[in-house]
C-alpha cells in the first residue's frame, strides 16, 4: 500500500467516525413538490469579495491577496501556527493558489465564497450551486438520502452534500471535503485561510429579499477549530438577461506558478518575464 | 440589457466583488503588482487576448531615448466574462490603436503591470480613469 492510499485510508477512518456522529441529522426529510420550491433562478454575484469571514478580517476592507490580512476563526494552535505561515507566505508573493492550476476543483467550502458569478438550480431531488469560476459545481440531493456510508466515501475537494427544505429555505449537511491537509490543494480564501477534512458545515441558504440571496454556514472541524464557527454570504441578483459563459483557465493562463509558490507572469511568447523566476 | 441596467450591474460589481481597492485580479496571487504606484505609457495597441482566466493587452510603446525603437508591454485585466458583464467588448482594443494605459507596475520593473484604465485618442476612457 502506498504512503498516499494509507494516508488516504486514515482520512476515510476519521470520516467514518464523523460520519456516525452526524448521520441522525440529515436525510430525514421527503423530497419536495416542484411547485413547493422558491424561485431562485437567474444570475447571482456575491458580495464583499472574496474574504470567507469579513465579520473578523484585519485590517478591514481590504482584498484577501493584501499582505497580512487576516480573519480570526476559532483556530487549534496546530491550524493558527499553518495559518500564520500561509500569510507570511501570502506577504512574500510565495503562498500558491489551488486555482492557479486550472484544473481541480476550487473545493468545500470556497465554492461558495469566489468571485464572478452563480447559478441555483432548485429541483425538487437536488439543487446545484454552480460557480462561473470553476470547476465550483456543489450537489445537495434533497430526495431523502443520507450521506454514503463510510467505506463509500472518501475526501473529495467539494465533499458531500445532502439536505432538506424548510419552507423556503434550503439546509444541507456537507462532510467528506479534502482540506488542507491531504494534499494542499484546497484554500478557503487567498489571506491562506485553511480548514481539514474532518470539516462538517451546516448550511442554510434563503431568499431575505427579491434580489437578495443569503447563506450562513456553521462550520465544525476538530481538527482545525476549537469551536463552531459561524459564516454569512450574500449573493446579490444580476439583471434579468444577464449570462454566464465558460471559464477555461487553462485557456491563457500566463500566470503558472514555480516550484517555489511563487506566481510568475508569461510573456506573449509564454516565457516568464519577470527578473527572478525562482 | 439596456444601457443603464448593465452599468447598474456593473456597479454592484465594482461595489461588491472589488471593493476598497481589492484587486482586479481574482485568478491568481497579485503580488508581483504594486498598488501603491499608478503608472502610465502611451503606445500602440499589438493585440487583446480576450481570454480566461484573464484578459491580456498587448502595447508596442516606444523605448525611451531610442527613437524608433519599440517595447512591447503586457497588461492583465480581469476575466473577459466578468468585463462583458461590465460593459467591455472583445474590440474594447483594436491593434493598431493608440491608447494610454494606466497601470500598477510590475514590483521588478518588468514591463508589465496590472490594467487600472485605459484612454483613447478620442478622449474616451475605459476603467478606473477619474
Amino acid at each position: 500500500m502506498t504512503r498516499k492510499a494509507i494516508r488516504s485510508l486514515g482520512v476515510g477512518m476519521t470520516t467514518l467516525a464523523l460520519v456516525a456522529l452526524i448521520a441522525p441529522a440529515v436525510g430525514h426529510a421527503q423530497q419536495p413538490k416542484f411547485e413547493s420550491l422558491p424561485d431562485w433562478s437567474g444570475i447571482w454575484q456575491m458580495q464583499g469579495g472574496t474574504v470567507f469571514d469579513a465579520a473578523t478580517m484585519t485590517p478591514k476592507g481590504v482584498g484577501t491577496g493584501t499582505p497580512n490580512a487576516r480573519e480570526f476563526p476559532p483556530y487549534t494552535p496546530e491550524f493558527e501556527k499553518l495559518y500564520l505561515e500561509n500569510i507570511k507566505k501570502v506577504a512574500d508573493g510565495t503562498f500558491p493558489d489551488p486555482v492557479n492550476t486550472c484544473g481541480t476543483p476550487h473545493g468545500w467550502p470556497r465554492a461558495v465564497n469566489l468571485p464572478d458569478v452563480y447559478e441555483f438550480v432548485v429541483r425538487p431531488e437536488q439543487t446545484w450551486i454552480l460557480g462561473e469560476n470553476g470547476p465550483a459545481i456543489v450537489r445537495i440531493y434533497t430526495d431523502g438520502r443520507k450521506h454514503p456510508d463510510a467505506e463509500e466515501l472518501w475526501p473529495t475537494y467539494t465533499g458531500d452534500s445532502v439536505g432538506h427544505w424548510e419552507g423556503d429555505t434550503l439546509v444541507f449537511d456537507t462532510v467528506s471535503s479534502k482540506g488542507w491537509l491531504v494534499d494542499k490543494d484546497v484554500i478557503v480564501d487567498r489571506t491562506g485561510l485553511i480548514l481539514s477534512e474532518q470539516l462538517h458545515t451546516v448550511t442554510r441558504i434563503k431568499k431575505i429579499d427579491d434580489m437578495t440571496l443569503e447563506l450562513q454556514m456553521t462550520l465544525d472541524d476538530p481538527k482545525a477549530l476549537k469551536a463552531p464557527w459561524t459564516i454569512t454570504k450574500r449573493y446579490r441578483k444580476a439583471p434579468a438577461g444577464t449570462r454566464a459563459y465558460d471559464y477555461g483557465c487553462a485557456e491563457n493562463n500566463r500566470n503558472p506558478i514555480a516550484p517555489s509558490g511563487k506566481t510568475l507572469t508569461l510573456g506573449p511568447d509564454g516565457k516568464p518575464i519577470d527578473k527572478d523566476t525562482n | 440589457m439596456t444601457r443603464t441596467k448593465l452599468f447598474t450591474f456593473a456597479a454592484i460589481i465594482v461595489a461588491g466583488t472589488f471593493s476598497v481597492g481589492a484587486p482586479l485580479l481574482a485568478h491568481h496571487s497579485a503580488a508581483m503588482f504594486d498598488p501603491s504606484k499608478s503608472t502610465e505609457v502611451t503606445g500602440t495597441v499589438k493585440e487583446l487576448q480576450w481570454t480566461n482566466p484573464h484578459i491580456w493587452i498587448q502595447v508596442n510603446v516606444d523605448k525611451a531615448g531610442a527613437a524608433g525603437t519599440k517595447e512591447e508591454w503586457s497588461f492583465e485585466g480581469g476575466s473577459p466574462n466578468s468585463l462583458s458583464r461590465s460593459g467591455w467588448k472583445k474590440t474594447s482594443f483594436v491593434p493598431g490603436q493608440k491608447v494610454t494605459i494606466r497601470f500598477n507596475p510590475m514590483r521588478d520593473g518588468t514591463h508589465a503591470g496590472q490594467f487600472v484604465a485605459a484612454k483613447f485618442e478620442d478622449g474616451t476612457t475605459l476603467g478606473r480613469w477619474q
